[in-house]
């Protein structure tokens, strides 16, 4: 009996190899980080799946205290990809990238994760962000199906998950965040290589920042209390850093292969970066604009990222191949130290802060 | 004029909107205004307003307050003043928000027209006459009530329905009305020349699910046909003396087409005005069913199967393939020359999740493979050498371009594979060179929100499925109206009110000569999703059934039967030699169904139901939870995917006497 492989299955074990010869690029940390005293939870999207799982890491290690199906069809892998959780904590939303053809948003209940209510948007909703000015939340529609044709961004009211507004916007929008007063939209165009900002209280692109010839960016972080905004270049392994006010970047990052999602913590100091292609995740200081430490996944295809709002830990989600789980690792930020690991359900992806507790 | 403000904000502001609520016509404008007033009542000159509507294709609201409705009902628009840009706590209540109330109402009927009048009218009989209802805005309206009368009740009076009695000859006019506005058919009553009446019927016994054709032929005191004399058929009768409380047993067209569910005898009426004519037939169990045997088994055990292709190498030794679902991409080569000894001969493992499907080329030379949740999201399809799959399966290529979104389902049809493209489109794509496939052609609706789930090429024509759209024809080099795969030309559509299209499968009976089209549905409309981990590895309720589609003529399908298990839902099919193959979700199994004859009405009650089969296995990947994705049946046996076991292979014995027939005494 024979065997045959295509495709990435084969280039990731290749990568992996590969990456091994960068251990050396992780510092050597001090002290191991004390275990946290509080428990920290995020929601983390299977995409691979059709499963949301909410994940503990506290004083005990990292577990998977739960596993919620999400979806309308049990035989269709539908893909929830982005998830985020309302400003008041009360509910979480996750979209669900495919449907008949159109995807949706699926409201939840935190604590109880009761399903509450769901909305048809465009094609391949992904990521997502609730407004803290008006409760209207803005999701892009990433249509990743082949063809370059302009997309747009959904705007949903939440009480009723009512589609309220859509906006055009370009070919393949992904990664997109609220400003911190909920009254800007930032979204970047994969296929199109700009950043756009989007008036969330008018339902009008204001500005489009081009980030360069043939530049793929996949993600944009919530602005820093500056007016500064981070933008992955995904294809040429950059990070843009942008000044919202001036509507220019200022630095231009070299990162590991396919920076993919991006956090900083609160006070601005770090940021962290998944690259999907590399299979690590970098720590940036932000003031030197070095990165201070390059660590190597324990699974392939590193995908989301979410700093606590205490910007002690972040937690990464690693898609994996094939049948492999996904995985959430948590990361000491200070040390960059990797403190936990846990498995969860097949491509794992999205990943949204709940709450702190203890 | 509305006012809200905000609910938990000390220092919140007041919003107050004139018009407070609006009531406008299709097509009309109107403007809001806001006023934003502090806690001390005073005007906040510079506060940002956010209008918007909560069903914007219906009735829109700009930002600046102007507001044009679209479509009739009740809707809502909101305005609101954003909670404070400076407040970085988490979620205040917006600070100020009111909600303004908008009827569109109903547009004004504007035209009410009698349609498809009978050419005569003859005193005596009652024919129906039929209206149709349009607004202002050029929507047929069947909500409203039509209003009948007749000028002259002494030789028509009508009833709320348009049903005529027509009682002597004369001239009357006939008048319809919604609201103030109505037509008047003035109609000529003619004598009514019927003499007689017959009832002739082809057969006076037959089996259950046999149609007979009952013809009712008025006649003048000559003897000569009578043609426009409108007749109403009814049946009564008797089911056997041992079946109780059995329903209505029997159906019968109103073109005189008959078929019984239960056997008894049946008496047929035909009535034209005052004349009656009746026939009895007798009907006989139809007696098919047969048991089933288990021949072999390739077990998967350790994850979910999806589809399969069964068939003959160029070795001359028959071969199946399945794919398999939510796993690691891997599709398996069995050899079932031997039904009985199936041996696993090969396996590809590709870059995706679910291989959803899998075909085979007529030649036996390729096969094509269908990836969703590739670790790199390109997904498209593989190219598989496959003509000696005991000696190797070459990886030839893999097609992903502007397929990224996912391939659920392939067809193969000479050296074109036709990919299903994130339930969108379908792409047409040469592998004449297996080495290069290359696109040539593409298949989309223009619905709105239109999606296909599958497609299947039979004699040059592609039949689609697609969901609330129905099943698609279209010619890709065999329609006879100049498609190819290049150039697809469409042939025609039928959707059905579920719209659960999922599968389609082409038959031309055998039979009768008939061209049927055998839709499937797919659905799940009873939730329950599985809300743990555990939950997941429980089967699912489903429902749908399989719609029988007399296509003759592509311009005019008619939906003529179904058949429909009460305790499951399908999903793929497949027909050959008259016989139908379905395989069912939990716990309905695979289904082997006789659809010899003309078909009409509700296959299973009819007892066409050969056999079943449900493929247990408490080791399977979900344990004791059959589900069959998809029959084939190849060379005497059948052989089918279970998702949670793998592959079987199975063959019906020989009939030795009365078998069960369902609903029927044993």
């Amino acid at each position: 009996m024979g065997t045959r492989t295509i495709g990435a299955v084969t280039v990731s074990l290749t990568l992996l190899a590969l990456l091994g010869s960068r251990a050396g690029r992780v510092p050597a940390a001090a002290a191991p980080p004390e275990p946290p005293e509080q428990s920290y939870y995020v929601y983390v999207c299977a995409e691979s799946e059709d499963e949301v799982a909410l994940v503990r890491y506290g004083p005990g290690g990292a577990e998977v205290v739960k596993t919620i199906g999400v979806g309308s069809y049990p035989n269709e892998i539908e893909g929830p990809h982005g998830i985020t959780v309302d400003p008041d904590g009360r509910h979480w939303y996750v979209s669900i990238a495919h449907g008949l053809p159109f995807g949706s948003v699926h409201k939840y209940e935190t604590g109880t994760d009761a399903w509450v209510g769901d909305v048809t948007l465009g094609l391949f909703p992904a990521t997502l962000d609730v407004s803290p000015a008006t409760g209207l939340m803005f999701v892009v529609n990433f249509n990743l199906h082949g063809r370059m044709e302009p997309s747009s961004i959904s705007a949903v009211e939440v009480e009723t998950m009512a589609e309220v507004a859509r906006i055009d916007t370009g070919v393949m929008p992904h990664g997109s965040r609220l400003s911190r007063d909920g009254t800007r939209h930032y979204s970047v165009n994969m296929m199109g290589g700009d950043l756009v900002e989007l008036d969330a209280l008018g339902f009008e692109i204001a500005r489009r920042l081009p980030l360069g010839e043939g530049v793929q960016p996949t993600w944009v972080t919530t602005p820093t209390a500056d007016g500064i905004a981070y933008v992955t270049g995904n294809n040429v392994a950059r990070v843009f850093e942008v000044d919202l006010r001036s509507w220019r970047i200022l630095r231009t990052f070299e990162t590991g292969a396919g920076p993919y999602n991006l956090d900083v913590t609160p006070d601005g100091s770090t940021l962290v970066a998944t690259y999907k292609g590399g299979d690590a995740v970098g720590f940036w200081d932000l003031g030197s604009g070095v990165e201070r430490a390059r660590v190597s996944t324990t699974r392939t295809i590193p995908h989301g990222v979410a700093v606590t709002p205490d910007g002690r830990y972040a937690f990464v989600t690693l898609e994996g191949v094939g049948s492999d789980p996904g995985t959430v690792e948590i990361y000491h930020v200070p040390t960059a130290e990797r403190v936990g690991v846990v498995d969860v359900g097949k491509q794992a992806g999205g990943v949204a802060f709940w709450k702190t507790e203890g | 004029m509305v006012r809200g403000q905000g609910g938990d904000t000390p220092a919140g502001l007041r919003i107050e909107v004139d018009p407070g609520t609006l009531s406008l016509a299709i097509g009309e404008a109107a403007q809001l205004s806001a006023t934003v007033r502090d806690t001390g009542g005073a005007v906040v000159d510079d506060a940002t307003v956010v209008y918007y509507s909560r069903a914007r294709r219906s009735v829109s609201v700009t930002r600046t307050g102007r507001v044009e409705a679209y479509r009739p009902g009740e809707f809502t628009l909101i305005a609101l003043v954003p909670s404070n840009p400076g407040d970085r706590s988490r979620r205040p209540a917006a600070r100020a928000r009111v909600e303004i109330p908008v009827t569109v109402p109903l547009p004004p009927i504007s035209e009410v027209a009698f349609a498809r009048v009978p050419p005569v009218f003859y005193a005596g009989t009652q024919p129906r006459l039929r209206v149709v209802v349009t607004d202002t805005a050029g929507a047929r309206r069947d909500d409203v009530p039509v209003m009948f009368a007749t000028g002259d009740a002494a030789v028509a009076s009508i009833d709320r329905f348009g049903f005529l009695t027509l009682r002597e000859a004369g001239t009357v006019t006939v008048t319809a009305s919604v609201d103030t506005e109505s037509d008047a058919l003035t109609i000529e009553v003619e004598d009514n020349p019927v003499a007689s009446l017959a009832l002739e019927v082809g057969a006076d016994a037959a089996r259950t699910g046999d149609v007979l054709r009952f013809t009712a032929v008025a006649a003048d005191e000559w003897g000569r046909p009578v043609p426009g004399v409108p007749v109403r058929f009814a049946v009564g009768g008797e089911t056997a003396p041992a079946i109780v409380a059995a329903g209505a047993p029997a159906q019968i067209a109103a073109d005189g087409r008959f078929v019984a569910e239960r056997s008894g005898t049946y008496t047929v009426i035909a009535t034209a005005g005052t004349h009656t004519a009746t026939r009895t037939v007798s009907i006989e169990p139809r007696d098919v069913a047969r048991e089933v045997e288990v021949v072999g088994r390739g077990k998967v055990l350790d994850r979910r199967s999806s589809d399969l292709w069964v068939w003959e190498g160029t070795d001359g030794r028959d071969y199946a393939l399945t794919g398999t679902w939510g796993a690691d991409g891997h599709t398996y080569f069995w050899d079932v020359t031997d039904p009985a000894n199936i041996e696993k001969v090969n396996e590809v493992q590709v870059d995706a999740r679910t291989v959803n499907d899998v075909k085979v080329s007529a030649d036996g030379e390729l096969a094509v493979i269908s990836r969703e949740g590739a670790s790199n999201r390109r997904n498209g399809f593989v190219v598989l050498g496959a003509g000696n799959p005991r000696e190797g399966v070459p990886v030839l290529s893999e097609f992903t371009n502007q397929l990224t979104g996912g391939v659920h389902n392939v067809f193969v049809d000479g050296h074109h594979v036709y990919a299903l493209s994130a339930g969108r489109r379908y792409d047409v794509v040469s592998i004449e060179d297996p080495r290069n496939p290359e696109r040539v052609g593409r298949f989309e609706l223009e619905t709105q929100g239109h999606s296909v789930h599958d497609v299947w090429v039979s004699d040059g024509i592609a039949f689609s499925s697609n969901w609330t759209d129905g099943v698609v024809a279209v010619d890709v080099g065999g329609g006879g109206r100049g498609g190819t795969p290049e150039r697809p030309v469409e042939l025609g559509r039928y959707a059905y009110p579920n719209g659960w299209n999922h599968a389609a499968f082409p038959y031309r009976s055998q039979s009768t000569g008939k061209f049927y089209l055998f839709a499937g549905d797919e659905a799940y409309p009873y939730g329950g999703l599985a809300n743990d981990a555990e939950d997941a590895q429980l089967p699912f309720r489903t429902a749908g059934w399989i719609h029988v589609i007399d296509w003759s003529d592509w311009d005019n399908p008619q939906e003529v039967a179904r058949y429909q298990v009460p305790e499951a839902g399908s999903h793929n099919i497949w027909v050959e030699d008259d016989i139908l193959y379905v395989g069912y979700y939990y716990p309905g199994g695979l289904r082997v169904v006789d659809v010899s004859g003309e078909l009409m009405g509700d296959l299973y009650r009819q007892g066409r139901e050969i056999a079943r089969f449900v493929p247990f296995e408490p080791d399977g990947f979900a344990p004791n939870a059959p589900f069959v994705w998809g029959p084939q049946p190849y060379k005497g046996h059948i052989f089918f995917t279970d998702y949670n076991s793998g592959l079987w292979a199975v063959r019906l014995e020989e009939k030795t006497g009365p078998g069960r027939v369902i609903g029927e005494p044993q």
